[in-house]
């Protein structure tokens, strides 16, 4: 498509106290960056959260999007997997194209 | 390693929770890694969440517990219990049963004490200690490998540990990720993170450090912590640490104590009906329930008692001569209500980083310090700038000249080879220093503060502009004035930061103000006070209709918990139009803080001799002195709303007062930062005080009599061991009796009803708080209102307090 690469994309929406957790697990998969949006708000399994506290980061959510070659892509899903069967937080994965793949190889 | 074993270590400690480092302590709930279960659910059996039932019975025999607050707190957790029933052919209401048999068969709580320290728990420490010692004389080798390399390279050397125990150590993993999985490999994968869990329970101090330290620094993470705990145990052929098996249920009483409390109601030989009626009740509330139902009875009769003393006065019209905006603090309460007994004084109450969240550091020091809310991250870097370079290149030399005489003390005394040359030369100089320093405590202050002179001496400003956009400063103006309620503005506004001035107190920053990071607040008030006094953001205020007059002029002071004075700040910045009004503020404060003092030392212990107020200042001074002040010992409640409120009211020093209008709030934003930043730092304040009190040993840090410092990082009681968690004894109790009286946080506030619901309902850490009954809410619409307290099935009218008159016996 276009001359672009198919990568695999994860976004991870968890409460912001667990985002370090998150972090530290993309980079130990070899992800070369990941992007981070700190009050995220929504409706989910555990209510409504209204979204960025003027003095408040630690208790919003956090959305993490992440791209990386497909072949490092399940080890990352199956560690955020297992984490999330203990907390809140959402996972979804999806395919993506890149046009520049040395970024994120 | 698979990173599945990273996300199960992750997991493992999840309810850890992060634990700051001593120069910028920062209260915490220890427990809030369970805030998302019910209160009182903790998964360490050792830890109290409530007092003895032994102890509530008492106070409810002093009066402490009325009768009625124990019965409608029994219907407020079992609704179950608010019918009534025939006993003995007498008409009683079951929450009166439940209550008697609380009264009549306290539970008393099996000893529980956790484990000590073993052999692996010191080794670990030590090696830990090495690591992260910042104030080493000595850096450890290999430390930028990480902590299990370093470790492992070091450990095969170290003569103090066995010869085969350092050959198997020889044998471990290179890599940390590999020395963990093969720690773990003999663990079945369904019982890994409880394995892991169990690994991280011992040594719950470093544990807690080190999860701070991973987030915040880097340079270690629990990964290498379990690595090297689990090689060390294996090399020890030590079996590691198991989780402690569930406590065995209580055998079940509830026969013979409806029997007995049967024969009471029936004054004989109770029918068999009447005791399997009054076993019913009972199996409704079982004694496993009776501490945490007495523990909300109690805060019931605080709160209801509280809220008949509040005042329902209208706002007043007429122009104050002086604001004098205090922090939320407690101890803010007893200035503020010394302060409004002067008239033409009005105070109100707001976080004390005036909604200027900053990274601050001094002119051309090295350092910074975060002056803000540990809830926030900083972004804005604030420096100050001298008004005459000459005298403020004057100061630094002078300021450098004394640090490198310092330092080179300091390395005189702690290398290995000097310190015997040093004290033959220095020995008589310091023996007199330390004489003067221990018998004459103010004469050596005076004497330090001659030759040390205070940075704030240096004229200097902050210069705002450079740190934030227009449009910032004006948010930030704007914000604090909407949640303030602040539109009727004095000529002068005093916004006064607190901190705590001591010596050798390691635990000086938990007295400094927490919404600053455990820092002083006189920064962040010069830096509020540089925003509203700002031209450009006083137009662009004016344009959103939050007009400041042209005759007010904002001022910045510090007010100094210890000695209970008032500093004003910046002084060179006051227009000469103004500078009557300030000494005329500084008299005030100068009658409001001995009258303060004199009030504080009526709990202060050792305080009270014939010249009150001087003694208590002088503590400040006192280098041997464990309690210069209680901090925030007896903090209960949070009131948010207007301050005719409080007018008057004497609330004890226990409440964090923060001022709130909702006319100057139309979209109720203001509220729910209110509600999501001030109360939750409150509330992290509160169960820090909370679980402290309660539990000494293991969520406090004992008495600071024994105490060491590591670097900065923490303190180890004695020379090894954990790093201790939480407030020393000297900040809530004296002797063997508790001065803190543990109760969660009530919380009051002044605003609709539909509003505060509202909020709480976007906010996950509020529903949490509140359904989980970690706190209480009541509020009440406006002025005359009824009050209403929160529960998870909507509000419900809040109880007047009634008269005290409890009875021997309920029948």
């Amino acid at each position: 498509m276009n001359n672009l690469t198919r990568m695999t994309r994860i976004e991870i929406v968890v409460p912001a106290r667990d985002a370090p957790a998150i972090r530290e697990l993309i980079s130990s998969a070899g992800a070369t960056g990941y992007t981070s949006v700190s009050g995220v708000s929504g409706i989910g399994h555990h209510g409504q959260h209204s979204g960025s506290l003027l003095f408040n980061e630690y208790d919003t959510l956090t959305m993490l999007i992440t791209v990386l070659p497909e072949g490092k892509a399940g080890e990352l899903i199956d560690a955020v997997r297992e984490l999330l069967n203990s907390s809140s937080g959402v996972m979804f994965v999806a395919d993506t194209y890149v046009s520049r793949p040395e970024y994120f190889q | 390693m698979s990173l599945v074993l990273r996300a199960q270590v992750a997991a493992a400690a999840q309810d850890i929770v992060p634990a700051w480092p001593l120069d910028s302590f920062i209260a915490v709930n220890p427990l809030a890694g369970g805030e998302g279960r019910a209160f009182g659910s903790s998964r360490d059996p050792h830890v109290l969440v409530a007092r003895s039932s032994a102890d509530f019975t008492t106070d409810f025999h002093r009066g402490r517990i009325p009768i009625e607050a124990l019965q409608r707190t029994l219907v407020t957790r079992f609704p179950v219990l608010g019918h009534t029933m025939r006993v003995g052919g007498t008409s009683l209401h079951a929450s009166s049963i439940a209550a008697l048999d609380m009264i009549e068969h306290p539970v008393v709580a099996p000893a529980s004490a956790p484990a000590e320290d073993t052999a692996l728990d010191n080794c670990l420490s030590t090696w830990i200690a090495a690591y992260l010692n910042p104030d080493g004389l000595w850096v450890m080798p290999h430390r930028e490998n990480g902590f299990y390399a370093a470790w492992r390279r070091l450990a095969v050397v170290d003569p103090a540990t066995p010869r085969a125990v350092r050959r198997r150590i020889t044998g471990a993993p290179e890599g940390v990720d590999a020395a963990l999985e093969k720690a773990v490999s003999g663990v079945a994968t369904g019982e890994l993170r409880d394995y892991l869990r169990a690994q991280l329970a011992p040594l719950p101090g470093w544990v807690a450090h080190i999860k701070w330290r991973a987030e915040k620094v880097g340079d270690i993470d629990l990964t290498n912590y379990l690595a090297v705990r689990l090689t060390l145990a294996g090399a020890l052929g030590v079996v590691p640490a198991s989780l402690e098996p569930a406590p065995v249920a209580p055998v079940d009483t509830t026969w013979e104590r409806a029997a007995r409390i049967a024969g009471l109601l029936t004054e004989h030989d109770a029918a068999p009906a009447d005791v399997a009626a009054v076993a019913r009740v009972l199996a409704e509330h079982p004694s496993t329930e009776h501490p945490l139902t007495w523990q909300a009875a109690y805060e019931d009769a605080y709160r209801a008692d509280m809220l008949s003393g509040l005042c329902s006065s209208t706002e007043p019209t007429e122009r104050p001569g002086v604001q004098v905006v205090l922090c939320i603090d407690p101890r803010s309460e007893g200035l503020r209500r010394h302060l409004e007994r002067f008239r033409g004084v009005e105070t109100l109450g707001f976080a004390g980083f005036f909604g200027v969240p900053i990274r601050f550091s001094r002119y051309a020091a090295q350092g910074a310090i975060n002056a803000l809310p540990a809830l926030l991250t900083p972004r804005h870097r604030v420096t100050e700038h001298p008004l005459d370079d000459a005298v403020a290149k004057s100061s630094v030399a002078s300021a450098r000249l004394r640090g490198a005489l310092g330092h080179a003390l300091h390395v005189a005394d702690s290398t290995s080879t000097s310190p015997f040359a040093f004290a033959e030369t220095a020995g008589w100089f310091s023996g007199a220093i330390t004489a003067l320093r221990t018998l004459v405590p103010s004469v050596y202050a005076r004497l330090e503060r001659a030759f040390s002179p205070d940075p704030d001496d240096l004229p200097t400003r902050m210069l705002m502009s450079e740190s934030f956009t227009l449009d910032e400063r004006a948010a930030m103006a704007a914000t604090a004035l909407r949640m303030m309620g602040l539109t009727r503005l004095a000529p002068l506004v005093v916004l006064t930061g607190h901190g705590s001035h001591s010596i050798n107190n390691l635990y000086q920053s938990a007295l400094d103000c927490g919404a600053c990071g455990g820092n002083p607040g006189g920064a962040n008030a010069r830096a509020a006070s540089a925003l509203f006094n700002d031209p450009e953001v006083r137009t662009v205020l004016a344009g959103s209709g939050l007009a400041i007059p042209d005759d007010t002029v904002f001022v910045a002071a510090e007010h100094d918990t210890v000695r209970d004075t008032v500093t004003v700040l910046d002084r060179h910045d006051i227009p000469t139009s103004h500078l009557d009004r300030v000494l005329e503020f500084e008299n005030f404060q100068a009658e409001a803080g001995q009258r303060l003092v004199a009030e504080r030392a009526r709990d202060l212990p050792g305080a009270r001799t014939r010249r009150t107020v001087a003694h208590v200042r002088r503590r400040a001074d006192d280098w041997a002195e464990v309690y210069p002040e209680l901090g925030l010992a007896g903090n209960a409640a949070m009131i948010i709303g207007p301050r005719e409120l409080t007018r008057d009211v004497d609330l004890g020093r226990r409440v964090f007062l923060h001022s709130y209008r909702t006319e100057s709030d139309p979209d109720g934003s203001a509220l729910e930062t209110i509600m999501t930043a001030p109360l939750i730092v409150a509330q992290w304040i509160n169960h820090q005080y909370y679980f402290s009190a309660l539990n000494p040993s293991i969520l406090g840090a004992g008495t600071k009599t024994i105490h060491n410092a590591v670097g900065t990082l923490g303190v180890l009681a004695g020379h090894r061991g954990d790093l201790r968690r939480g407030l020393p004894w000297q900040s809530v109790g004296f002797g063997r009796e508790l001065i803190h009286e543990p109760m969660r946080l009530s919380v009051v506030i002044e605003a609709p009803l539909e509003r505060i619901g509202r909020i709480v309902s976007g906010n996950q850490v509020l529903r949490n708080l509140l359904d989980n009954e970690w706190i209480s809410l009541t509020a009440r619409n406006q002025i005359h209102h009824t009050w209403h307290r929160y529960t998870s099935n909507g509000w419900t009218p809040a109880t007047p307090a009634t008269a005290r008159q409890n009875k021997e016996t309920l029948t």
